[in-house]
This record gives structure tokens, C-alpha cells and sequence, in this order.
């Protein structure tokens, strides 16, 4: 069975995403901080992908992963091709800054930055269709204010007011701006393809 | 305007399913007065969900349930099974209540009588979890004179003026409003659309419409005029509906709510 690391930077509950996780087959395995034996082992431990967290503030996200030592663990699994899933606000942190928390730097791994969505109705909340991609012409569940609007990397996009980016990838590295935990069957779909690397 | 701008986009109108709880049972008030067996909560949560409801509400877990662990445990139930957003409300009166359903797995809390108690308690919860975690309900009784608001689910006229209490709550960090028109509920002849889509438009959150929905053209009728979500109860609890039925029906009227 594949061992899911659901990283817990203490921002909103993870029961559901620990769920979804069981129910595609896998195991979730929540921690807050890495273990003390893979920072000696320069190791990632037993782990086969990686959930970046889906909730709370993009700086506050990112201050707790540079102060845990999360940072490095993350640079690794990268290099290590481990498939590694951001989702709604991990999947901002992929991306170098946010108008949210300005002076807090994200992870910089894809080039451009989250902005404000002039939505008619703020926050975001409900089902929007994908256009493109993996779930093309699919609703899946949306609940943010913030998103990206450009990015080489995008997949899908959505529209609400304006148009942004509903997913973005590159290679084993894949962000939902949408939550695949809550996002019924197609999110489960969605997830376990992710998890495994065999998105497209 | 916002007509327009509402139909351009991908968003896709919701509908949503309340259950009342009532000693770990789902019941159906009429008339905010008696009640009526419905169901076990996770049977019939798991059914809308395979109906394809967009998301579902509980409300009165914490209230009607004496002790707040078998409410919670409920709550971690349906987080664990549920694969939909559900928000949970009723009886929450601390932010250690409010904290203590969030961490059980809950995705939003509905706050009515706390939230004119104690509305500081939106901008604390707003502050810890996000605005996208609080639903403020909000009562409203329109006589021949007025818009009255009621709490204490919905016996207690209070003196907030409807327009100006909705404000407040969008302000203080409320993440959707839920606006239960009084007037109209248990009636089965439609939402309030017109007083709804006045709240609507008066607010930066969305508002969900409840109230008054017994068949598929109530959900038309107030989609049609840009309500952005619709909550009904007793309609699909009595089995009269499904909410598959509901959403083909207004698929093909031209609503492009989510179909499974």
C-alpha cells in the first residue's frame, strides 16, 4: 500500500483529505514536523507522494513549512520525482508570491504569483466546470478567494468573474486550485491519479 | 447586470439539502413547530450524496443532542464517509463549540442566534479558520409592515433590520449568508426570490435561498433570478423528489447546475 504524507502545518482539519485518501486504497500519514531520522538520514522516509495542505493563509502556510525544516524535505522528494499534490493554498505555495501575505516568499518551483480574483461573489464557494486538461468540462469544488491567473503551467482553468487557474503541473508535481477531497468521485479519481504520478 | 455576469461564469447554481437533527435522528419541523421522523442522518446523507446534492447542511446536531461527544462523533462520521462540503449548526455557542465541529471535520459552521449573542464570535472564527468556514443563517419573518428577524430558531423577534444585519455578518468575515425566509417555510409555494435576491445583491457573500421549495420549479424560478444556492428539506426527505430529478429537470431548462 502507498504511504500518503499529509503535511499538517496546523491551518484546517484534514479529516476529510485522510479520508479520501483511504478510500482511493491508500494510507495517509499526517505529520506536523518531519521525523528527526529522515533529516539525519538525508532520507524521506517511507513515504510515496506527498500532500501539500489545502487550507488557511498562504504566508502562515508557508512561514510554519520554512520553520519545521519542511522545506528541505520537499526540495528532496522533488528531486526524487515523488508525486507531490498542492491543494487550493499548497497549490499556491508552489508559486513564488502572493498578493495575500506579500512579504512572505513561497516555494518558487513554478514562475508567477496568486492574486485576488475579482469574483461577483468573494469567497468563492461551490462547483465549477474545468476547461481542460485531466477533467475537462467536470465540476469540481471550489472554496478560495485567491488563485493564479497566468502560469506556463496550467492544465485547466475556471472562471468566476475571471478566468484562473484550476490545476497546474509539471511532471510528478501537480496543484489543484479545487478540493479533490470534497469533490466527490471524480475528485477521488483525480487524487489517486495525482498520488501515483499518472496524471496527464 | 448581475444577471449576466453570473451566467458567463462556471460557477454552477447549488443545491443543497438540510437536515434538521433530533436526537441523532433527521426530522422535518413545519412551520419552525412539529416535527416529523425523516431518517438516519448517514443513510440519507450518503444518498443525496449519490443523488449528486452539492452539499449538505445539519443543523441542530449540538442543540438537540445532549451530550456535544455523540454530536461530534456524528460529525466525524460524516466527515469520514462524505466525499460533499457539509456545514453543521445549531446549539454552537462558544468558539470552543465552533473549534471543537471544525476539528471534528466539519467544513463550515452555521451560526444564527450566536452570531446576534456574540457577533465577535464571526470575526474570531473568521480570523482562525477563513471566512469560507462560516455560514451566518439568518431568520426573517415579512409581515404586512416589516422584515423582522427572529433567533432562537425562530421564536425570539430581535430588533436587527435585515439589510443592515446581513451587512454586518458579510463584513464581520461571514463567508455565505443562509436566509431562511419564515413566512415561506413549510408553505411548498417557492422561495422568496424577490426579498432573497434583494439580500443577494445587497452583500460581497453568497446567499443561500430557504424556504418554501416543494417541487423542481421552485429551484428554477429562484436560479432564474440569480440566486446563487437553494436549500430545501422536506421535498426530498419525503421522498417526493430526488435531487438527480431536480437538477435534470433544471438542466434542461437551461440551468447549468452540476449533473451527475
Amino acid at each position: 500500500m502507498k504511504n500518503v504524507l499529509i503535511i499538517d502545518t496546523g491551518s484546517g482539519n484534514l479529516t476529510s483529505l485522510g479520508a479520501a485518501i483511504r478510500k482511493i486504497g491508500f494510507n495517509p500519514i499526517r505529520q506536523t514536523e518531519p521525523s528527526s531520522d529522515w533529516f539525519q538520514k538525508n532520507d524521506l522516509g517511507d513515504i510515496d507522494a506527498i500532500v501539500l495542505p489545502g487550507q488557511g493563509r498562504f504566508g502562515l502556510v508557508m512561514q510554519q513549512l520554512k520553520k519545521i525544516g519542511w522545506v528541505q524535505y520537499l526540495q528532496r522528494a522533488k528531486q526524487r520525482k515523488l508525486p507531490i499534490l498542492g491543494i487550493c493554498v499548497g497549490l499556491q505555495i508552489l508559486f513564488e508570491s502572493s498578493a495575500e501575505d506579500p512579504n512572505v516568499s513561497g516555494l518558487g518551483w513554478f514562475q508567477g504569483k496568486v492574486e485576488k480574483i475579482l469574483s461577483p461573489k468573494s469567497p468563492m464557494v461551490g462547483w465549477a466546470k474545468l476547461q481542460g486538461g485531466f477533467a475537462d468540462q467536470q465540476y469540481l469544488y471550489f472554496v478560495n478567494s485567491y488563485a493564479v491567473k497566468n502560469s506556463d503551467f496550467t492544465v485547466s482553468t475556471t472562471e468566476y468573474g475571471e478566468r484562473f487557474c484550476a490545476s497546474v503541473q509539471s511532471d510528478n508535481i501537480v496543484g489543484m486550485q479545487f478540493h479533490p477531497e470534497k469533490s466527490a468521485k471524480i475528485g477521488q479519481n483525480l487524487l489517486k491519479r495525482a498520488l501515483t504520478g499518472s496524471l496527464i | 447586470m448581475s444577471h449576466s455576469i453570473n451566467r458567463i461564469n462556471n460557477l454552477a447554481p447549488r443545491v443543497i439539502v438540510c437536515m434538521d437533527i433530533k436526537q441523532g435522528r433527521v426530522v422535518k419541523g413545519i412551520n419552525f413547530k412539529q416535527l416529523k421522523d425523516m431518517g438516519d442522518p448517514m443513510e440519507l446523507a450518503l444518498m443525496y450524496e449519490q443523488q449528486g446534492v452539492d452539499e449538505l447542511v445539519f443543523l441542530d446536531i449540538a442543540a438537540t443532542i445532549d451530550k456535544q461527544k455523540t454530536a461530534l462523533n456524528l460529525v466525524a462520521q460524516i466527515a469520514n464517509d462524505l466525499s460533499i462540503p457539509f456545514t453543521v449548526g445549531g446549539g454552537l455557542k462558544t468558539l470552543d463549540d465552533v473549534k471543537a465541529f471544525l476539528d471534528a471535520g466539519a467544513d463550515k459552521v452555521a451560526l444564527n442566534t450566536t452570531a446576534i449573542l456574540s457577533p465577535s464570535m464571526i470575526n474570531d472564527t473568521a480570523k482562525i479558520y477563513g471566512n469560507q468556514c462560516i455560514v451566518v443563517a439568518v431568520d426573517v419573518l415579512k409581515t404586512s409592515e416589516a422584515l423582522q428577524v427572529y433567533s432562537h430558531v425562530g421564536n425570539e423577534l430581535t430588533d436587527k433590520s435585515l439589510f443592515a444585519w446581513c451587512q454586518e455578518v458579510a463584513d464581520r468575515g461571514a463567508g455565505e449568508i443562509l436566509l431562511t425566509c419564515m413566512h415561506k417555510d413549510g408553505m411548498g409555494d417557492g422561495f422568496d426570490c424577490a426579498l432573497t435576491q434583494k439580500v443577494s445583491d445587497s452583500v460581497a457573500v453568497q446567499v443561500i435561498a430557504s424556504g418554501g421549495a416543494s417541487q423542481p420549479v421552485h429551484f428554477l424560478e429562484a436560479f432564474q433570478n440569480n440566486i446563487d444556492a437553494c436549500l430545501a428539506a422536506g421535498m426530498f426527505h419525503s421522498k417526493n423528489y430526488t435531487v438527480n430529478e431536480v437538477k435534470n429537470y433544471l438542466y434542461k431548462q437551461g440551468i447549468p447546475v452540476r449533473t451527475i
